[in-house]
Order: C-alpha cells, then structure tokens, then sequence
C-alpha cells in the first residue's frame, strides 16, 4: 500500500480531531484536570476508529454514504431531523473553524481578525473549486501533520511519563468537591463528543466514495482509519499532557488557541511556535473543508441529487451550490462578531445529540448480510459498534444537563 | 427585626454575586497568568512580534469582557481587575503575576466559603 493513500484518513483525524475546539478544549482538560482526562481521549479514539471503519467498509462493499443510510433506515420523518440537527450543528463548527483560521492568522500577520477570516473563507472556496479531491486531502492532511511539533515539544519539556502512562486508566480524580466532579464529567462527555463528531464518518464516508473505494480497498480504509485516528489522537493528547505540565501549575486555563501556541515556544522559541501556528492553521483549514463539504454531501445525499468533487461544479450544479452557500453561511456567522470559541461549545453539545441517530443506521447496515455479504461486521466490530453506540445514547442523556448546570464547564 | 435582618440580607446578596463572579475571576486570573507567560516569553526572544502584539491586545480584550460581565465591578476583586488592565502592554512578567495571584487568593477564598 502506498503511504500516500493514509491522507484521507489522516485529514479526516487531523481535521477532526485537531480543529479549533479541540485545541482549545484539550490544553484546558489538562490544565484543569491534569492527565486524568487522557483516558476519555483514548477510549473516544477506539470509538471513532470502529465506526470510521465500518463507515468506510459500507462506502466500499455498498457503494452507501452515511446519509443514504440514515434516510433510508430511519424514513423521512425522523431522518430529516437528524439532517436539519447535523447540518445546523456542521454549521456553527464550519464557522468556529473559519473565525479560528481568522485568529491564526492575525497571530501569524498581525493582520485584522475578521479581515483573516474572510480571506481564508474565499482561500478555502479557491481550494475546494480548483483541487481535485486527491489534492484536497494531501495538502491538508500532510501540512496538518506539521502539527507533530507538540509532540516533540512535549518530548522536549521531559513530562512525567509515568502519569501521562497512568492517564490512559478510566479514571475520576480523588477529592473532588461537587461542582468539580460536574466540570469533570461535562469535559469526559464534552471531549467524547468532539472526537466523534458525526461529520467524521460522513466526510470519510462520502471520500470513500469519491475515490472509488471497492472491496479490495477494505485493508486499506482499515489502516487509513487506525492510523488517521490514533494520530489524530496523539495530536490532542501531547497538547493536554503539555499543557498540565506547563499552564496548569502556572495557573492558566487556556481560553484562546493563541495560548496553546506557548506550549511549543518554551522548548523551542520562534521557530517552535511558527510551526506550531502554521501546523494548526493547515489542521483547522482541513476542518472547515471537511465540515463544509460533510454539510453539502450530507444535503445532496438525502435529497438524492448528484454529488461529488470528482465531478466538474457544473456537473453537479445543486451540490455545488449547496457547499457554496454553507461556507458564505459560516463566513457571515464569523462576521456578525460573535466568539469562535462559544460557538464551538455549542457545536459539541448539538453533536452529541445527532450521534445515536447517524451511528445507529450505519451499524445496522453493516451489520446486515444481504448489503454487506461476507464484509458484514465481524465479532469484534459488533460487539465495539453497540458498546460504544450506549455509551454515546448515556452522554446524548447527559450532554444538554451538564452544559447549563456548568455554564459550559466554566462554572 | 427588619433592621437586624437587613445587613444579613445584604451580606447574602453580596455572597451571592461573589459566587455568580467566580467564574469572571477565575478567566479573570487565568489571562493574567497567560499575558505574563506572554511577557516573559517575549523578552526571552521566544516569539514573534506579531504573535505577541496580538496577543497582548487580544488578553486585554477579553479581561475587558470578563470585568464588564461583573456583577459586582465595585468589589475588591473588580478593582484588582481593573488594576490588571491598567498595566501596559509590556509590563514586567512579575508584575502581572502579582496581580493574578492576588485574583487567585480572592478565588480561593470564595471557593472555600
């Protein structure tokens, strides 16, 4: 296999797991709570792993997208509500991401904020109207990865490896007063939504397709997706261990990704934090593509019109139209001024509330032998794909209570 | 009795705001420490100019935001805000750290109560 064929999972990961939510949300897990967090990161990664799998599998043996899936195994009714949900929840976390490509830039040029993030608004319509998909995801997925510089930041500050080691146990800190153990759970069920946002699975999916994905792709849409993931997950874990080693005893919790661009400035000055800006930069750009496009292939999916990058725009004039107008939507969102990191916030909680509806379809499908014939799930796919499928209905129950009783997790 | 219920009452409106301001001084003592970080690391030569002016503007920006959202700004931790947002832009590390450590006692104390 060709290393070069790991980019859709790699820009699927680094996009969703590294956008600007979880760069914020992970310095400020570590900071708050140390590396008693990491675990939740761990078993969330297992989580999308199983179902980007199996979404990529459904792509190659049945030629189904995600939202194909869903309209056709929840109906109409029930299946435009999780589309209105996952298109409006998309919405607001295409938004955060162009208002973060705002930041990054103004951090990197000192150039106006909201000057930034209309040029990288009209930058990403550039990229996705004249790349071919292929392109799309070798840019971003490889220019993500200079990200890897928190890695050898953390390598760097010499962390205590025997703590960061003892993170990846299911754990809830000792001693904690009422309030805290409230902030705590709204982090675990918070972090575990962001890893698994739904658009994951219909980005990957729906590339899948893109790219022709048939039966004898299936190992590599398996490594692609352990790969992708674990990496993505690496990302976010070096940031939350460095930020415990570094702002939590200093008495920071990060609010802006400005700050966690520090982590690698200490070990390595200038250039260390250039990187780090550039790296997250491709990172979040690779988010705002993906949930754009997840937006516009989910719309097209469901109605059932023509879709797909491999097309030329006016091939597929409606799918066209429709990632147009989300990123114009976005991109006015950004303008009316309002924070991008509230407007993750609630991105994560309307997520989690989509993720029973999108997961529950995709697993019945692959589980189906009539669809899936000898590609439907094994033991092991099962047994993971419903485990994680309760988990996610506990924190959907969960979810919604614990952001207004924390005030988002700042209370 | 009302006289001698009044200055409970308002002990207990006063607690009561302190409480819901919590969450402003905690953001409030975490700027703090994040600009000093910034101050230091800048004389250090560890960042570029750019990423330091914009940062310093955009940590007094939101310790603007967060002292607005006070619901008691005349308060002893109101006036230590304020007194933060008054140092310059490159004001000595030390000296901001001053300023947020005195926010993290004011915290620690209401959090104890």
């Amino acid at each position: 296999m060709n290393p070069i064929e790991l980019t859709l999972g790699i820009m699927t990961a680094v996009g969703g797991f590294v956008d600007i939510s979880q760069v914020v949300f992970a310095a400020l897990a570590g900071s708050v709570f140390g590396y008693s967090l990491i675990w939740v990161f761990a078993l969330s990664t297992v989580g999308i792993i199983v179902y980007g799998e199996m979404s990529g599998r459904v792509a190659a043996v049945a030629k189904q997208p995600v939202f194909n899936l869903i309209r056709h195994r929840l109906g109409l009714k029930l299946g435009f509500i999780t589309l209105a949900a996952s298109v409006l929840s998309t919405l607001i976390t295409c938004a955060a991401e162009i208002g973060g490509l705002g930041l990054l830039l103004r951090y990197l040029t000192g150039a106006p904020y909201l000057l930034m993030a209309t040029i990288s608004a009209a930058a990403l319509m550039g990229c996705i109207w004249v790349l071919p998909f292929k392109w799309i995801e070798r840019i971003f997925g490889l220019l993500g990865l200079l990200m890897l510089v928190f890695v050898f930041a953390l390598t760097a500050i010499d962390p205590p490896w025997e703590k960061i080691a003892a993170g990846f146990l299911p754990q809830i800190p000792p001693g904690l007063s009422s309030k805290e153990l409230l902030n705590f759970s709204y982090f675990a069920v918070a972090i575990f939504s962001a890893v698994m946002f739904p658009y994951e699975t219909y980005f990957y999916s729906s590339g899948g397709i893109e790219e022709e994905w048939g039966p004898k792709d299936l190992p590599t849409n398996r490594i692609t997706a352990i790969v992708g993931m674990a990496l993505g997950s690496l990302l976010s874990i070096a940031m939350l261990a460095s930020a415990a080693q570094l702002f939590g005893p200093a008495g920071i919790g990060p609010q802006i990704p400005g700050t966690v661009a520090l982590q690698t400035a200490i070990p390595f000055g200038p250039i260390g934090l250039v990187l780090a800006l550039l790296g997250i930069l491709f990172a979040v750009a690779g988010a705002a593509i993906e949930t754009c496009m997840a937006n516009a292939y989910s719309i097209a999916q469901f109605f059932g019109w023509i879709w797909g990058r491999h097309k030329k725009p006016w091939e597929a004039p409606r799918f066209t139209i429709a990632w147009v107008v989300l990123l114009l939507l976005s991109l006015a969102i950004v303008l009316t001024g309002v924070d991008p990191m509230s407007l993750v916030q609630y991105a994560i909680v309307f997520s989690i509330l989509v993720l029973p509806l999108t997961y529950l379809p995709l697993m019945l499908l692959a589980d189906d032998r009539k669809y899936m014939g000898k590609y439907v799930n094994g033991r092991l796919a099962k047994v993971l794909g419903w485990l994680f499928f309760v988990l996610i209905v506990l924190m959907a129950l969960a979810a919604l209570p614990l952001f207004l009783i924390t005030s988002g997790g700042q209370g | 009795m009302r006289r001698a219920l009044l200055p409970l009452l308002l002990l207990a409106g006063c607690s009561k705001g302190a409480e819901t301001d919590l969450q402003y001084i905690s953001q409030a003592r975490s700027l703090g420490f994040e600009w000093a970080m910034v101050n230091q690391l800048a004389a250090q030569g560890k960042l570029t100019a750019a990423y330091v002016q914009t940062m310093r503007e955009s940590l007094k920006e939101q310790l603007g935001t967060t002292a607005s959202a006070l619901t008691q700004p005349q308060s002893e931790y109101g006036n230590e805000i304020r007194a933060l947002i008054a140092e310059p832009a490159n004001a000595p590390a030390a000296e901001l750290r001053t300023h947020a450590g005195k926010l993290k006692q004011i915290e620690d104390r209401l959090e104890s109560d």
